[in-house]
């Protein structure tokens, strides 16, 4: 029932983000950026659901570290890989919003460098879980890893408010920027979707790492026999 | 009477019009292609992550669920035994 349920939240998601695309095209190109600027719609909403999985494995890893208790490790990872597959989102749809709009690819300026190295934090702290064979040692060394990582992810967020980026200001919680207010409730639904799918591949991969620590037992099991 | 501010305001775009060329016209047009050809690989790029993560998860719930069977299967084996 449960996992029925996760696989329709998860097909309401996709759903909603595929009929966004339809509403989007829709729209009049923005008078700046003309249609390149539409990217946001899948640019923003990808970032503010890694943002959720990382301060979700955050809080795991806190946890983990004061109770030792191997569900919040179980849950760090499986966050912290969901929150990989968003960032990766976000980087890509950054770097295509920006050829067209700034004529390259990169620029190393404080957003875009801060991002690239949270992305790297991460897909590092996946690598060392697998480095590491002991379960405990590998749990506790993941759960400071990821509370450092985490460091970054501030940075990333007040970057162009701290600094003079090339990337463009907040359109959204400033007095900078603007947004007509029925792109807003695109902007809005596509947030919602891309939080809920990140909610749905987060507890399908906690499914999944709970199996693998069955798939442990029973070895250590068929050792023992 | 007209003022000047809107003498401005009516005239301006008029005189704009006026000093666009065809070859601007076609350059504009090339930058909005351009510009939608980038859209559409912003949105191709983020659905093709998505995809890509969850087939990924698929074949893992697969191969664990494989793995799970396979192994219990061998106890039970062994506990006959």
């Amino acid at each position: 029932m449960r996992e029925k349920l996760l696989y329709a939240l998860g097909v309401i998601a996709f759903a909603i983000l595929a009929r966004d695309i339809f509403i989007i095209a829709g729209f009049p190109p923005e008078v700046a950026q003309g249609n390149a600027f539409k990217i946001i719609f899948f640019h923003v909403p990808s970032w503010v659901a890694a943002g959720t999985a990382l301060t979700t494995a955050l809080l795991s890893s806190i946890l983990f570290l004061v109770t030792k208790n191997f569900k919040y490790d179980a849950t760090a990872v499986a966050a912290t890989e969901v929150g990989v597959a968003f960032l990766s989102v976000g980087l890509a749809t950054g770097i295509l919003w920006a050829r067209p709009i700034w004529g390259v690819w990169w620029v190393w300026d404080a957003r875009l460098t801060s991002a690239l190295i949270l992305w790297l934090m991460y897909a590092g702290y996946l690598m060392l879980r697998h480095a590491v064979e002991e379960p405990t040692q590998r749990a506790n060394f993941a759960a400071v890893f990821s509370i450092l990582a985490f460091i970054d992810v501030p940075i990333v967020y007040f970057s162009i408010r701290w600094w003079r980026t090339q990337h463009p200001a907040p359109v959204f919680f400033s007095s900078g920027g603007s947004f007509p207010p029925d792109w807003s409730a695109v902007m809005g639904w596509n947030i919602l979707a891309m939080v809920m799918l990140a909610c749905v591949l987060v507890s399908v991969r906690l499914q999944q790492e709970q199996a693998q620590r069955e798939i442990d037992s029973l070895r250590r099991l068929a050792h023992a026999l | 009477m007209l003022s000047n501010g809107s003498l401005m305001h009516w005239t301006l775009p008029v005189l704009l019009a006026a000093q666009v060329s065809p070859e601007d016209v076609t350059r504009e047009i090339g930058r909005l292609q351009r510009n939608f050809e980038f859209l559409s690989y912003g949105f191709a790029a983020a659905w093709i992550v998505l995809t890509v993560y969850v087939l990924m998860m698929v074949s893992r719930e697969r191969r664990l669920k494989r793995e799970i069977t396979g192994l219990k299967a061998m106890l039970e084996d062994r506990q006959k035994r």
